[in-house]
């Protein structure tokens, strides 16, 4: 026998016949404790119905009692009551998870469709009206589209470095931060005026903004794309042209593995994920599975917007690549990283100083987004 | 095993092992004594009931077991105990289910597979095997398999709050509000206790910019689960977008009182200071500015941009 119901049993008998006797005289009601041991002896009769009766009164009187949510489950189901004895099972296992019986059902029944209870209606809190308000005035107007096609419905828009942090500098003084600030407003002004996309800026004047915060701006507008612009910058003036980089756990060449340790350096790692032993976590599932959608999104992303600049600019295209970025990496959305040019290159440098040549990046950037 | 009051339908067999065990003994000496012929024979066909009987409850007791070593976290005496029930009846879909369970917690994923497989052959109304054999999939990163697995469910079952689940977790993950929002409704209303579920269908209201909706599923989710700081912190937003700063670095506070190492309440508020410095620096209000790098540091020591004012103006 459960020991805790012994230990009742023990301090219940005694009151228990005490009760029986003086019940009539007296007018007490009876105990959940009788009313659990009738509901037994009534489900071993096969009298599922009165044994619900009983065993719902015991678990009104005593509703911390595991055994008696576990005896209703069992009443419920001589009935076939599917979903109620679930819902019992439930509340039994909640109250005593060792109830390895009650989990066991629980399991078993679940196994196949099951009736969905009946629940009874509440009177709505202000905000459950406000939130059916809202409902009926946004949910209509918004489109459904069925397919599992990515939507790019708002963009945050990264300007690489700021305020101390200058990026790379050109020969003729031309700095990266300058340029990265205003190829992202150009941006954003564009998209805001088109109003098909919205956009949000990581930073809108010349500051510095750590690398965390520029994925924390991502994750705050709950955008659906990040795109961090950048110029590029080598010792060597020779090489040109334009790049985009997204996130992946390999990096696609020792060059770009070189770009991401640079860009790394200056940060600590997540403290690596430790694997509880002996669970599935149905979460960190999800959110790898995830993680890899918008990675391989961010590759589509990514060679699109190649695309476009191969197209558009008369700048070489380096193509796409990939590695571990942390400023990418800690985006909840696909993130890629737009170099466009190399400052470090007179000729790039000199194409980046006009306004006409940022236009057409600008337009390259915001046509790949539709 | 059919769904049924398995310990007692144990006791009974048991009761009835017994029964059938004396009368076969009782009927046996008649027929000795009596030497009929006919009565031996009886007995030996109750001798064969009887076998069959105990093995049944041999199956029941397996199961129990196995389920009981499950719980208890001995998954190696588990998956004997079910492999053992499936020697007895191969059929038994609740055993196989286990098993499937077992191994993946085992880290055996494909073996895992292969036992919700068996179980989808066995019933193909199976939903559990079904479910499983969908997230195994998503673990895989199979989304158009797993996307079918649930859509099959539903087929099934139109109130399997799991495939609901799932099905508008996808639709999340692809950015897709409206139709995250449908699914995930449908898993709220199949069942509405599960934290996870207001969560995912708060981020799908969020990300369509229905705010109440997003405030009222957060709020759910935290009621059944106060600890859930990745609802605190999505609140915290909230609020700051809508203008109530201080309303939002409580959330954010919330959090790190659950959980002092939370990076993304670490960071969202070393992000909220380092903004205020700045708005506070630019308008002239230097010491306001330094007041807030400071507990940009406090929170975040790292912090590269408070450092760096804090030296620069401090």
């Amino acid at each position: 026998m459960d020991r805790r119901l012994f230990i009742k049993l023990l301090s219940q008998s005694a009151f228990v016949s005490y009760g029986l006797l003086a019940c009539p005289v007296l007018g007490w009601s009876r105990s959940a404790f009788d009313l659990a041991l009738e509901g037994q002896d009534l489900i071993q009769k096969k009298n599922f119905s009165k044994a619900i009766k009983a065993l719902q009164e015991a678990v009104r009187i005593d509703p911390k009692s595991d055994w008696a949510f576990g005896l209703l489950g069992r009443a419920h189901l001589g009935l076939g009551q599917k979903a109620e004895a679930v819902a019992a099972f439930r509340q039994a296992v909640r109250l005593n998870p060792a109830d390895t019986y009650s989990r066991m059902m629980i399991e078993i029944t679940t196994q196949k469709p099951i009736p969905r209870p009946v629940k009874k209606k509440k009177p709505l809190t202000p905000l459950e009206k406000e939130a059916m308000h809202e409902e009926q005035d946004i949910l209509k107007k918004l489109r459904a589209e069925k397919g599992l096609g990515y939507k790019v419905k708002r963009v945050v828009i990264d300007a690489g470095h700021g305020g101390f942090d200058p990026g790379a500098v050109g020969k003729s003084g031309l700095k990266e931060k300058e340029v990265t600030l205003d190829l992202a407003i150009k941006l954003h002004e564009r998209l805001t005026r088109e109003g098909k996309i919205k956009s949000f800026l990581t930073r809108t004047g010349d500051y510095y903004i750590p690398l965390s915060a520029r994925t924390v701006t991502a994750n705050q507008f709950q955008a659906d794309l990040f795109i961090s612009i950048h110029i590029n910058a080598n010792k060597n003036r020779q090489p040109s042209g334009s790049e985009t980089y997204f996130c992946s756990e390999k990096a696609s060449s020792a060059e770009a593995a070189k770009v991401a340790a640079l860009e790394n350096s200056v940060l600590k790692y997540d403290e690596p994920y430790k694997k509880k032993q002996g669970y599935i976590d149905i979460e960190e599932i999800l959110f790898k599975f995830e993680q890899k959608l918008n990675w391989s999104e961010s590759g589509e992303f990514a060679k699109a917007f190649q695309a476009r600049f191969k197209k558009r600019l008369p700048l070489k295209s380096r193509g796409v690549h990939s590695a571990n970025f942390y400023v990418l990496r800690r985006a909840k959305m696909p993130a890629i990283l737009l170099e466009t040019g190399f400052i470090s290159n007179p000729d790039d440098e000199a194409m980046l100083e006009h306004s006409a040549f940022r236009e057409k990046i600008v337009d390259s950037i915001a046509r790949g987004l539709v | 095993m059919r769904i049924d009051d398995c310990r007692l339908m144990i006791v009974d067999l048991k009761d009835r092992a017994k029964r059938f065990h004396q009368s076969s003994i009782i009927n046996h000496q008649s027929s000795i004594q009596r030497g009929q012929w006919l009565s031996f024979i009886f007995a030996v066909l109750l001798f064969f009931c009887c076998s069959g009987v105990v093995a049944a409850a041999d199956v029941n007791d397996l199961i129990f077991q196995g389920a009981d070593y499950h719980y208890k976290g001995n998954l190696d005496k588990a998956i004997n105990r079910f492999e053992e029930a499936i020697k007895l009846e191969p059929k038994n879909e609740y055993a196989y289910n286990q098993l499937g369970i077992l191994y993946g917690k085992k880290g055996k994923f494909d073996k895992a597979f292969r036992e919700f497989l068996t179980v989808a052959d066995i019933d193909r109304q199976n939903t559990f095997a079904l479910l499983w054999l969908g997230i195994l999939h998503l673990r895989k990163g199979e989304m158009n398999q797993a996307f079918e697995r649930f859509n099959k469910i539903i087929q099934i079952d139109q109130n399997n709050a799991d495939s609901y689940y799932f099905l508008g977790t996808i639709y999340n993950f692809r950015h897709n509000p409206v139709m995250a929002i449908e699914y995930l409704k449908k898993a709220r209303n199949a069942d509405s206790g599960e934290a996870d579920t207001h969560f995912r269908l708060a981020k799908a209201f969020h990300n369509a910019d229905m705010i109440a909706n997003a405030l009222l599923e957060y709020n759910r989710a935290l009621e059944i689960k106060p600890s859930y700081t990745k609802a605190l912190n999505e609140i915290g937003w909230i609020y700051y977008n809508t203008g109530k700063k201080e309303a939002a670095i409580k959330q954010w506070e919330k959090t790190l009182k659950i959980n002092s190492k939370d990076r993304d309440a670490i960071l969202n508020l070393a992000k909220v200071y380092n903004d205020s410095a700045w708005d506070a620096f630019t308008s002239g209000k230097r010491k306001d500015a330094l007041k807030y790098w400071r507990k940009t540091l406090n929170i975040n020591p790292g912090n590269k941009a408070a450092k760096y004012y804090m030296a620069k103006y401090g």
